[in-house]
This record gives C-alpha cells, sequence and structure tokens, in this order.
C-alpha cells in the first residue's frame, strides 16, 4: 500500500494543532479567572483614540490602569482623528480620545458625542531639513506656511484627515494658499511614515511634538525650525458617543473612561509621562 | 546595514530573554494563522477535489468566483468582514469585531479560494482512465478518493502552503479586522506595521525575523512532509 | 449450467450514435477469449460495460445466469474482476506497493500479501523492482507490473485492453510468452481486446470480430482465422497480408 502515513501524521498534526489551540485557550481562561477571582467577566470597551496617542506609547501606561480600577477590557483602535469621529457617529465605539476641536464640536453639535471634555494638549511644530532653503524661524506658523508656499519648498503632508492634517490645512486656509504643485506632498499616511518621507525628501513637515520626540533618532536630517506660537496648541479631547442614537453602546464604562481621564490621578500621569525618556512631557494637562 | 544587524541582535535578544508580549504576539500569530488554514483546508480541500471530479451546472460559474478569490485584496476581505460584523451590521450581535476571531474569518476568505483552487486544478487534471482503472482495482467510493488524496499529495500539500503564505504575511484585514488590540489582537504583522510607524525600526526588523523564521518552521515542515520518501 | 457472462439485447448509445448493437453474447468458463476488429469498433467500450464499469443503453448483462442491475453492480461482484490497459497507469509509489493495491483494498492481511506480491513479482520478473518508484519504470516493466497487479487478487475474470500494443517488438514477445505460461497456469477466463493479429492468434482459444459495434463472427480462433465468413473477411485479410499465421 501507498505510504498511509503521511496523511496520517498531516492529521496528527492538525488534530495536534487544534488540540494544543483549545489547550491554551482553556489556560488562557483558567489564568484569568484566578487572577480576577473575585470580579466578574471584564465588560468590553471600544475606544477610537489617534495614533499619536498609541504612537507615542501613552496609552500603553493609563489604558491598563483604567482596565483594572474599572475591571473592563478596553479594545483601543487607532486610526486618524476622521475616522475615529467617524466611527464614533456610526456607534462603533464607546468612547473617543482625539485632537481636531472644530470637527469634534461638528460631531457634538449634532448630537453624536456627549460628555466633551479637553483632556490634555501638547503642540504641533514645524520640522523641516537642516539646511533650512526657505529660511523659515520663529513662532509664526502663518508666516511661516507663507513663505513655504512662496518659495515652494518641498512640503509633506499626511493627506490622511487626522488631527494634524486637518490642523495644517486650517493654518493653509488662514493663510488663504490653496496648497498644490509639485512641492505639496501628500502621502496619505500615519505621522511616523510621514515624517520618514520628508526625512527622505528634505522637506518641511507640521507634526505634533511627541511624534516627533519619539522619532527624532531616525530623523537625522530634520530639525524644528518653528515652534510656540498660539496657533499651534494640540488640544485633545475625551467625549463618549450618545448611547441614545445607537444601539450595544456601552456608556457605563465609557462615562467611566471620561471621567478616569480628567481625574487629576491620571493627570499627573499624562503629565510624567515621558519626562524621564525625553526630558520633558509629550503631553500637559489640561482640564477646564 | 548596522540596522540589519542590529535588528538580528535584537531578535534573538527578545527570544532568547523570553520577551513575555513578543512570545504571546508569536503564539497569537501562529494559532491565529494555523486554525485559519486548518479551516480553509478541512472546506477547501474536499470542495477543491468536488469542483475537480465532478461536472455539472453552474460549476465554470463557481470556479470563475473562486479564481476572482485567488486575487481577492486582504483589505478587500477586511472591509467586508468589518462591514459584516459591525455594531451595526448583520452579525454585530455576536460581537466579534476586533477579536482574533474576526482575524481568522478574514484569513479563511482570502485563504480559501487559493486552496479550493489549487486542489481543484490537481484533481481535474486526474484522467477518466485513471479513475476507471482504480475503481477496477476493486476500490470502494471512498477508497478511490483516499488513493487520488494520496496520490495528489503534493499538490496538496503545495496547495495549502501558498494558502498559509498568504495569512501568515496578510496584514491589511488583521489591521482592520483585528484592530492590533495589544494583548489581545495583536499578531506580528500587525505589530510590524506599529512599530515601523513608531519609529521604532530594530524593533520591526526584529519582529520581521520572528516572523520569517515562523513562516519558515511551518513551511519548511509542511515540505518535509510533501517531499518524503519520494521513492527513485 | 448458465455462461460465466452473458450479453442479452444489448444496446450501447453515445450522442445518439449507437456503439454496440449485440443481440446475444456469452463468456464461458475458462476460455482466452480475443475481440478483435478495427479501431472505433466498439472493442473498449464492450470491454467496460462486460466488466461492469460502465452502463449500457438497454439491455442486460447477467453474470452466471443472474442480471446484473445497469451501473450497480455490488462491490463484491466487480471484485471478482481485473482490468489492465494499454497504458500501465501505475501509482506514484513502490512497485511492490503497486502489485499488492487490488490486496491492499480487499484488506487482506499484511502477511498474506507480502507473500502473494514476491510471488507475482517472481512470475512477472520484477522482483528486483519492488522498491523502485513504479513511475519511473520501462514500458515493458511497467506492463509486467501492470499485469501483476489485475492477477493477483486471482479474478474470475481478467480483461485485457491492449496490454501489449505500446511495447518494441523484442519486449512485447517476451512478456507475451511469459504472460501466456502464466495464464495457462492459473487458468484464468481472460477477455482480451486487441486490434493485433498475431497477438489474437498467439494467445486466444476463441475470437470475437467486432466491427461497427456489431459482433459479426465468433468462434474457436483457428477456425475463424481460416474461415472468415462475408463480413469479416476484408478485416482479416488486410492483417493476413503482414501475419500469414493461418494457411
Amino acid at each position: 500500500m501507498l505510504k498511509n502515513r503521511y496523511l496520517a501524521f498531516l492529521f496528527a498534526m492538525m488534530l495536534l494543532v487544534l488540540a494544543a489551540c483549545g489547550n491554551a485557550g482553556t489556560k488562557d481562561s483558567a489564568e484569568k479567572v484566578k487572577k480576577e477571582e473575585p470580579k466578574a467577566a471584564p465588560t468590553e470597551m471600544i475606544l477610537a483614540t489617534t495614533t499619536s496617542t498609541q504612537d507615542s506609547g501613552l496609552l500603553d501606561v493609563i489604558i491598563p490602569m483604567f482596565e483594572k480600577e474599572n475591571n473592563v477590557k478596553v479594545k483601543t483602535i487607532a486610526v486618524g482623528t476622521g475616522q475615529a469621529l467617524e466611527m464614533g457617529t456610526k456607534g462603533e465605539a464607546d468612547a473617543l480620545l482625539v485632537h481636531a476641536p472644530a470637527a469634534e464640536k461638528a460631531v457634538v453639535d449634532a448630537g453624536d458625542g456627549i460628555n466633551y471634555k479637553r483632556v490634555m494638549y501638547n503642540d504641533f511644530i514645524l520640522v523641516g531639513p537642516k539646511e533650512n532653503p526657505a529660511g523659515v524661524s520663529g513662532d509664526d506658523i502663518m508666516a511661516a506656511f507663507k513663505k513655504l508656499a512662496d518659495s515652494k519648498a518641498t512640503f509633506v503632508s499626511r493627506g490622511d484627515d487626522s488631527g494634524t492634517h486637518k490642523k495644517e490645512l486650517g493654518i493653509w486656509e488662514m493663510d488663504n494658499i490653496k496648497p498644490a504643485g509639485e512641492w505639496y506632498v501628500s502621502t496619505g499616511q500615519g505621522m511616523g511614515q510621514t515624517l520618514q518621507v520628508a526625512a527622505e525628501k528634505k522637506g518641511y513637515v507640521l507634526t505634533d511634538r511627541a511624534t516627533w520626540l519619539a522619532q527624532e533618532k531616525n530623523l537625522n536630517t530634520l530639525q524644528i525650525v518653528v515652534e510656540g506660537g498660539k496657533d499651534l496648541m494640540n488640544i485633545y479631547h475625551v467625549m463618549q458617543v450618545n448611547p441614545e442614537k445607537h444601539d450595544k453602546i456601552n456608556s457605563k464604562d465609557a462615562e467611566k473612561f471620561v471621567e478616569f481621564m480628567v481625574d487629576p490621578k491620571t493627570q499627573d500621569v499624562i503629565e510624567q509621562f515621558g519626562k524621564k525618556e525625553y526630558g520633558q512631557s509629550l503631553f500637559k494637562k489640561y482640564t477646564e | 546595514m548596522d540596522l540589519l544587524i542590529d535588528g538580528l541582535k535584537k531578535a534573538i535578544d527578545m527570544i532568547l530573554s523570553g520577551d513575555q508580549e513578543v512570545f504571546a504576539i508569536t503564539w497569537l500569530t501562529l494559532k491565529v494563522c494555523l486554525i485559519s488554514i486548518l479551516i480553509s483546508t478541512l472546506i477547501g480541500l474536499p470542495l477543491g477535489i468536488f469542483l475537480g471530479l465532478t461536472r455539472f451546472k453552474g460549476r465554470r460559474l463557481l470556479l470563475m468566483f473562486i479564481n476572482i478569490g485567488l486575487g481577492l485584496p486582504p483589505v478587500v476581505a477586511g472591509l467586508w468582514i468589518t462591514m459584516l460584523l459591525w455594531r451595526s451590521g448583520p452579525l454585530g450581535g455576536l460581537t466579534l469585531l476586533y477579536s482574533p476571531t474576526a482575524i481568522v474569518m478574514a484569513q479563511i476568505l482570502v485563504s480559501l479560494p487559493i486552496v479550493t483552487s489549487l486542489t481543484c486544478t490537481a484533481f481535474q487534471q486526474i484522467s477518466e482512465k485513471m479513475l476507471l482503472q482504480i475503481k477496477a482495482l476493486g476500490a470502494t467510493k471512498v477508497q478511490t478518493l483516499w488513493l487520488l488524496i494520496k496520490q495528489l499529495k503534493i499538490a496538496i500539500l503545495a496547495a495549502i502552503m501558498a494558502g498559509f503564505g498568504r495569512v501568515i504575511a496578510e496584514v491589511g484585514a488583521a489591521m482592520m479586522v483585528g484592530g492590533n488590540i495589544q494583548g489581545d489582537t495583536r499578531i506580528l504583522t500587525t505589530t510590524i506595521v506599529m512599530e515601523v510607524s513608531k519609529g521604532n525600526f530594530d524593533i520591526a526588523l526584529a519582529l520581521s525575523f520572528i516572523l520569517l523564521s515562523v513562516a519558515l518552521l511551518i513551511t519548511a515542515a509542511l515540505t518535509f512532509l510533501q517531499q518524503r520518501k519520494r521513492i527513485s | 449450467m448458465s455462461p460465466l457472462l452473458e450479453l442479452k439485447k444489448l444496446t450501447y448509445q453515445a450522442q445518439r450514435k449507437m456503439i454496440l448493437d449485440i443481440p446475444e453474447f456469452q463468456i464461458e468458463t475458462g476460455e482466452f477469449l480475443g475481440i478483435m476488429g478495427p479501431n472505433g469498433a466498439g472493442k473498449s467500450t464492450l470491454l467496460k460495460v462486460l466488466a461492469f464499469l460502465d452502463q449500457q443503453t438497454s439491455g442486460e448483462v447477467l453474470y452466471r445466469g443472474q442480471a446484473i442491475p445497469n451501473g450497480n453492480a455490488p462491490l463484491e461482484l466487480r471484485r471478482k474482476f481485473s482490468i489492465a490497459l494499454q497504458q500501465s497507469l501505475l501509482l506514484d509509489g513502490t512497485v511492490f506497493d503497486n502489485i499488492a493495491i487490488g490486496l491492499t483494498l480487499r484488506k487482506v492481511p499484511k502477511s498474506i500479501i507480502k507473500e502473494k506480491v514476491e510471488q507475482w513479482m517472481e512470475l512477472f520478473a520484477v522482483s528486483h523492482l519492488a522498491k523502485k518508484n513504479a513511475l519511473y519504470l520501462s514500458g515493458g516493466e511497467a506492463q509486467r507490473v501492470n499485469l501483476a497487479r489485475a492477477m493477483i487478487v486471482e479474478p474470475e475474470i481478467l480483461f485485457l485492453d491492449e496490454p501489449f500494443s505500446a511495447l518494441d517488438f523484442p519486449t512485447k514477445i517476451r512478456l507475451m510468452e511469459d504472460f501466456k505460461g502464466i495464464i495457462e497456469e492459473a487458468q484464468t477466463t481472460t477477455v482480451f481486446v486487441s486490434h493485433d493479429l498475431m497477438e489474437i492468434h498467439f494467445l486466444t482459444t476463441k475470437l470475437a470480430i467486432i466491427v461497427n459495434g456489431e459482433i459479426k463472427q465468433v468462434g474457436p480462433t483457428p477456425r475463424v482465422l481460416e474461415h472468415p465468413n462475408s463480413s469479416t473477411v476484408s478485416f482479416l485479410n488486410e492483417w493476413k497480408k503482414f501475419y500469414p499465421v493461418a494457411r
């Protein structure tokens, strides 16, 4: 008979994998049960937020705190602010942590977002090539953008409807400039990748400070050229999705999450975050 | 070049130091991919055999759809599964979005056509005469099937390997339906994407080496099974 | 006593074309029946219908006087028959495993299989190939394995569809001589389809000439060859030009 054993072996391997998975599953849940013996199974909450909060590592610190205190399993979906707000509007998330005040206001006014609270801020900065061909400096971002457009120096835009992108478009609008042409590059990607593109193309780029600090080590060709102006504030708000508009919204935990974010204890953690590594806070407390 | 060596060092470091998170991510990747390919095989193999050996009305149309599925972009699969699993979607009640199960669903969607189509192609090439000969040897239907599966072992394992290659390399759908949630749906490919966007190229590179090692091990095992004891 | 196999009012059509039309025909135990005819005469189809591997359009096939349901012959009955085709159609595996397959499918104990395979490999002079992959054999070797594979189950009827026709002449002669000895020893009833007069003359005891799906003449082989009737004379005389087998 032709070798029966191949298939027997293959079959056995598949069974083994299944068994392993089964075992793993029971083991996992067994551990969970052990860890949280006195508690009930954790409830689940979906947090839609921006890539900057995840990429900076802030969420890795504060989310576990919240989960532990409230017996909640938070599912963090890090996307652009535009998409995060859209998830809120559609009822696909329970809470939002975002940074595009004008767009957020529209969501709150429409009644899709409630319990809207200011949480923290950092600032946007303009970084550019060390040679600084457009010769921009100081703290006036509007003047700097005008100079960039005039000199047609390469500018790299997120182009992804994120909070940072919205901010950039706002500045162009205040300047009454419609950025277009070969010098204006739109990546459609996250902040990290966009900074990479700017470094390779020796272009100027608007970024949040947290991402810049985290990535500076990979970006030798770039430096900060404009910072500190009041127009460069990057403000983060938290809100919960209106449970009356959709089924299945976990408003109980979302409300707790909003309260948690503005709690003085959490605010201190936010303020301290990154100080050790970068010598400065990546986000500053900023409640109302 | 330095980065490459750093990455390799870091990968070895991560493995030797028994980094809990890396281990958990690798284990989840393995689990998700193996379950996906197992289910794809359990469905795709019989379906491919059936489509390869029988002739019926609508068969060609069905095959055409399966062959289109060969080129189904993972993000499209991801998008469909996402919409299906949305709270407002038809399967929203199951609350499966952003869970490993959702990743498995998306991966089945992209690997099932590969397993089915390649299996079907192999079985379609069996001649009428061969089927007649096997029947004439006194085989029952089940024995015939078993005999054919053994004859086409190489092609079947190639189909499974191709499907596995697809699921382990897949990132777009896993990102979309899994959400890359720490300790829950973070698998090797999505972690690599995240670490790249964080600018942690050394970690990303280290993870890529781990991913390649995992892929290599599985594929090597399947290749071993495929090429074993081929008598000359 | 009823004949071993019997056809009654059998027709076989494909795409409205009559392939076979046989009012009656018998196969008796112990005979070596040759079925000969030009290409497309319906020889292979007849073989398949007789071996219960294809369904006739109408009429009956009887086994020992009993009508067998069309297209639904019981497995035990099918397993009493064996078939070897022109292409050897061996499976990917050793020569040993290939010869053993009929017994393996019949779930014969391993020790008996080993003994029998060794015996049949010996008879067909392929013992030295036992561990070789059957797909890498020469044409003559492959056909020997093919015949051994068919014979090992000790069939009540052995069906052969031109098993020698693809072989070169010396190989063919050697294999046919060996095969004839084995069949005579085993006394297996054999149905042998061929279009080659030399093969027919050398091997068969009874001969049926089939032309256009109809059996035109049946009888002991020497008699048919010596006294072709009006329907078969032209076909047989063509052949006799090359093989003056019947004086």
